[in-house]
């Protein structure tokens, strides 16, 4: 095996248990899904989307008979996170070269951006194995969701994974002690905000992350 | 508006904001640059808390599992994290 084959191969084997975990959600998005979209509309908007964030909000929104409106005002928030997240590897992904920016932001998620900031690979390759495989499992998994697959106690494991996956990747990237200082303080500021109030959702943890990250920093 | 349209607003806000945030909006310099370096991990810690507080469905297990997690993220090693986490959440099921 060559050293491209082989990084390949170090990329995908630390997707693989991220891959696996959002396939199952995308088992149990096609089932709570399917009674209200549809089962094609489902699996379309798997493909379109590869959100979960944006496509569970949508979902649980219209089981409640909220207006498309609703839905829309709630989404955004969700996609305002792609702003710093686009931010931490746009350098990364030869700049100057927008149709391979624009091919891998296709695949801006968290778990690929978190991947793609502690492997020695570059940026772009990272992203796309890494989406590649998390895509396909999501697709697939929103499929089998569709056709009646269950995955029973497998949900619990995959929704207690989210969490170790991003202590994980906060400690790969806190390359100083003062990032990991940093990174306790936000992590458990964040947590105070949510359980004070709950509703400050993902732009409450997003607003603490950067504001503990401007701290000390010079103008 | 109908399901369809709906989708397909949506995908338009979730794909748009990725293209934009990677290949329209400029590089960051100077202080902007700096704030960028520094905030990958506190963002991912931070979404570790979203991701564990902002659900109602996380039991005592998962609890564990991050508690397990944080409890050799100074080895810096993602696999060993995430090993670690997912000891932690077998050992709570098992004693539950």
């Amino acid at each position: 095996m060559d050293g491209t084959a082989r990084g390949h191969a170090t990329v995908a084997a630390a997707a693989l248990p991220v891959a696996a975990a959002i396939g199952v959600f995308g088992v149990v998005y096609g089932a709570v899904a399917h009674p209200v979209l549809g089962g094609e509309l489902t699996v379309v908007s798997s493909i379109a989307m590869f959100s979960g964030a944006a496509q569970f909000t949508m979902v649980g929104l219209l089981a409640s008979h909220a207006t498309a409106g609703a839905v829309v005002v709630a989404v955004v928030p969700l996609a305002l996170r792609h702003i710093p997240l686009g931010a931490l590897v746009q350098h990364r992904l030869a700049p100057g070269r927008v149709r391979r920016a624009v091919v891998s932001s296709l695949f801006l998620t968290d778990e690929t951006v978190g991947l793609a900031l502690t492997r020695q690979a570059p940026a772009a390759r990272t992203m796309a194995i890494t989406g590649g495989l998390a895509y396909i499992a999501w697709v697939v998994g929103t499929a089998a969701g569709v056709a009646g697959a269950s995955i029973g106690a497998a949900e619990e494991v995959a929704a207690a994974l989210f969490p170790v996956l991003f202590i994980g990747l906060a400690a790969v990237t806190a390359s100083t002690p003062r990032d990991a200082v940093r990174a306790a303080g936000a992590g458990a500021a964040a947590a105070a905000l949510l359980i004070a109030a709950p509703a400050a959702g993902v732009l409450g943890a997003l607003a603490v992350a950067i504001a503990v990250t401007c701290v000390g920093v010079r103008r | 508006m109908s399901n369809a349209a709906l989708v397909a607003a949506v995908t338009v806000i979730t794909v748009g904001s990725r293209i934009v945030a990677t290949a329209v909006l400029p590089t960051p310099h100077g202080a902007t640059a700096e704030v960028v370096r520094r905030l990958p991990a506190p963002l991912f810690a931070a979404m570790a808390a979203l991701s564990l507080v902002g659900s109602d469905q996380r039991g005592t297990p998962a609890l564990v599992a991050a508690a397990a997690a944080v409890a050799v993220a100074g080895r810096r090693s993602l696999l060993l994290v995430v090993i670690a986490g997912l000891a932690g959440y077998l050992l709570a099921e098992a004693v539950r």
